[in-house]
């Protein structure tokens, strides 16, 4: 049974992530609040304890990378949340009455989700670099591996999403995983500093290769990154292929 | 008006459902119901709240699996050819689930292009649609500010873009004033004369009267009866409506379980704070009504004999009124379990 093209198909996908990512950014005062809080975070951090004053250091090879990470976290978590919402509004009933395939549906949301994780992300890096005047190394991989972890963290928003029965539910779900990965992921905290057995926990988590990636870029250490970018290409494929299963069986059932 | 999608030999059964039958886990929820929409007609499927009619919609329109049973839509299995269903039905949910967040016309650019129009074609249409329903001048505006109305007429006219020959539509003017749902069975009307065959839900018996021209009855995930309201009404032939109101106190339901108990009283309700009695012999069921009411220390305030209608068939059928009954756990159960989402 071959109902539509494979071109037919992506139009499809690209047409739902249209119109999720023209919802969020519909809303500014959404798009306004969802940056405030890494901006705060980032300037929050960059007096380190016990200095007078930034230090330009610390900022560029581990805050801003790590910030950066954070907010492709968010970023394309919360967008990827969409799907629950949309269930509970009905809206998605309007997908699925409309002749599309349920693959479409899943690449269109794991689009929007990346793109608006990458959107993030960037603007962030933007925002800080301008801020404290510190300049990226290699814009090039900077921006793979911010697009490799974006599609990582809308495996998990997806996974996320198929579990959760209603909104308020996902918030739960999403804030547990949020959370953890936030303080444990490298963004504060370097791992090396994490008493036992806290830097386990946190080599399990994709945010942890997401910023160790970014700043090994800022610090010149070319086998980190590509060793990184190889465990979120892991968890991107791992995290994707398990949420479309999940939101599958429930969309077919 | 609208331009229909043109068939070059109209279909006699726009759908068939055959021995459709759904449980959520061991909940049965739709049990074999078979019927058919003829082409061009307006069937109407009544039930109370919780009897089946969303979820039977459901799975005709290919978003929820049946358990067992077959359902061809426009000469497409539903279950081989989901999409070609799709493409041919246009659905109006019971809640209008819109994008709150866009514009109406970007809402219907989405759908334009989910059902694959051309940007020609979804310029034309959409105008077309947002003439029809009054909507041109707040087409910009968000969607979320619109009212009620405006909400239900954009989500018809969204389930219109792609112009499909078959509408279904779940509770058309449930939760509306009462002006807006006399707009609503205009529309409905009228887009059934330009040969749209429209499959539409209700639990409201007046509703199912005037616009259907065959109602299936369904009650606890069974289809008990299906004919012409006309028909219908004539199944309980011979049998006359009663009603009465009795002057103690207001509340006309305590006197249910007295007055049940009377010889010749067939069936009995409480509508709209008078009770309802079908009988077969009316000569006879006044003055026992009178007696009994009168030995039980009440007082008849008024008293009429009326037609029997669409409700009474149902009564008669079903043993109960539609609007009396409150929704039970299991029914609740059901209503979540059909509406969220993608189940």
């Amino acid at each position: 049974m071959k109902a539509f093209t494979p071109l037919t198909s992506l139009m499809h996908s690209i047409y739902i992530a249209e119109n999720d990512l023209r919802q969020s950014f519909k809303s500014v005062r959404h798009v306004v609040w969802s940056l405030l809080f890494p901006i705060f975070m980032m300037f929050t951090f960059s007096f380190k304890y016990g200095a007078t004053g930034p230090d330009i250091q610390f900022i560029k090879d581990f805050l801003i990378p790590g910030i950066v990470g954070m907010t492709a976290m968010f970023g394309s978590i919360n967008e990827t949340m969409s799907i629950v919402w949309d269930k509970s509004l009905g809206v998605f009933d309007r997908i699925l009455a409309a002749p599309v395939s349920s693959a479409s549906i899943i690449v269109g949301k794991t689009m929007a989700g990346a793109v608006m994780g990458v959107i993030s992300a960037l603007v962030l890096l933007i925002i800080g670099s301008t801020l404290f005047s510190v300049a990226f190394a290699n814009i090039g991989a900077v921006l793979i591996i911010i697009l490799l972890a974006s599609f990582s963290f809308t495996g998990i928003g997806t996974i996320i999403s198929g579990l959760a029965s209603e909104p308020r539910e996902a918030m739960m779900l999403s804030n547990l995983l949020r959370f953890p990965m936030m303080f444990l992921g490298g963004v504060f905290f370097p791992i090396g500093a994490m008493p036992m057995p806290l830097p386990y926990i946190a080599r399990a988590l994709p945010l942890t290769y997401a910023t160790e990636a970014l700043g090994a870029i800022q610090t010149g250490n070319p086998f980190t990154v590509f060793f990184d970018a190889i465990v979120l290409l892991f968890y991107t494929v791992g995290t994707i292929l398990f949420g479309s299963q999940i939101l599958m069986r429930i969309m077919t059932r | 008006m609208l331009v229909i999608w043109k068939r070059e030999k109209p279909l006699e059964n726009a759908i068939e459902v055959k021995e459709l039958t759904k449980f959520f886990g061991s909940l049965l929820a739709v049990d074999h119901v078979s019927f058919e929409v003829k082409g061009k007609e307006i069937f109407g499927l009544l039930g109370p709240n919780g009897a089946g009619k969303t979820t039977t919609i459901r799975m005709i329109c290919g978003m929820l699996r049946p358990t067992s049973g077959t359902t061809v839509v426009a000469g497409f299995d539903v279950s081989q050819k989901p999409q070609e269903v799709k493409r041919r039905i246009g659905l109006v949910p019971d809640i209008s689930n819109l994008f709150g967040e866009l514009s109406a016309r970007i809402n219907l650019e989405f759908m334009g292009k989910l059902y694959g129009l051309n940007k020609k074609t979804r310029r034309e249409r959409i105008d077309q649609v947002l003439e029809l329903f009054q909507l041109k001048e707040r087409q910009n505006d968000l969607v979320k500010y619109y009212s009620k109305g405006m909400h239900r007429r954009l989500t018809i006219a969204a389930a219109l873009i792609h112009q499909p020959e078959i509408l279904i539509m779940d509770e058309p003017t449930s939760g509306l004033d009462a002006q807006t749902a006399r707009l609503v069975r205009e529309i409905i009307l009228n887009l059934n004369k330009e040969g749209r065959t429209i499959l539409l839900t209700t639990h409201q018996i007046d509703e199912a009267d005037r616009l259907a021209q065959r109602v299936g009855i369904i009650d606890r995930g069974r289809l008990i009866a299906l004919n012409t309201p006309e028909q219908l009404k004539n199944s309980i032939q011979g049998m006359r409506a009663l009603e009465i109101k009795i002057l103690d106190g207001i509340d006309q339901q305590k006197w249910l379980p007295i007055l049940r108990q009377a010889e010749g009283v067939d069936n009995i309700t409480v509508a709209e704070g008078k009770i309802r009695i079908l009988s077969k012999d009316l000569s006879q069921i006044i003055p026992t009504v009178v007696n009994v009411v009168n030995k039980h220390g009440g007082k008849i305030e008024n008293i009429s004999v009326a037609q029997p209608s669409l409700e009474d068939a149902f009564i008669s059928l079903t043993g109960k009124s539609i609007r009396e009954e409150p929704m039970s756990k299991e029914d609740y159960l059901k209503r979540r379990l059909s509406r969220s989402g993608m189940r």
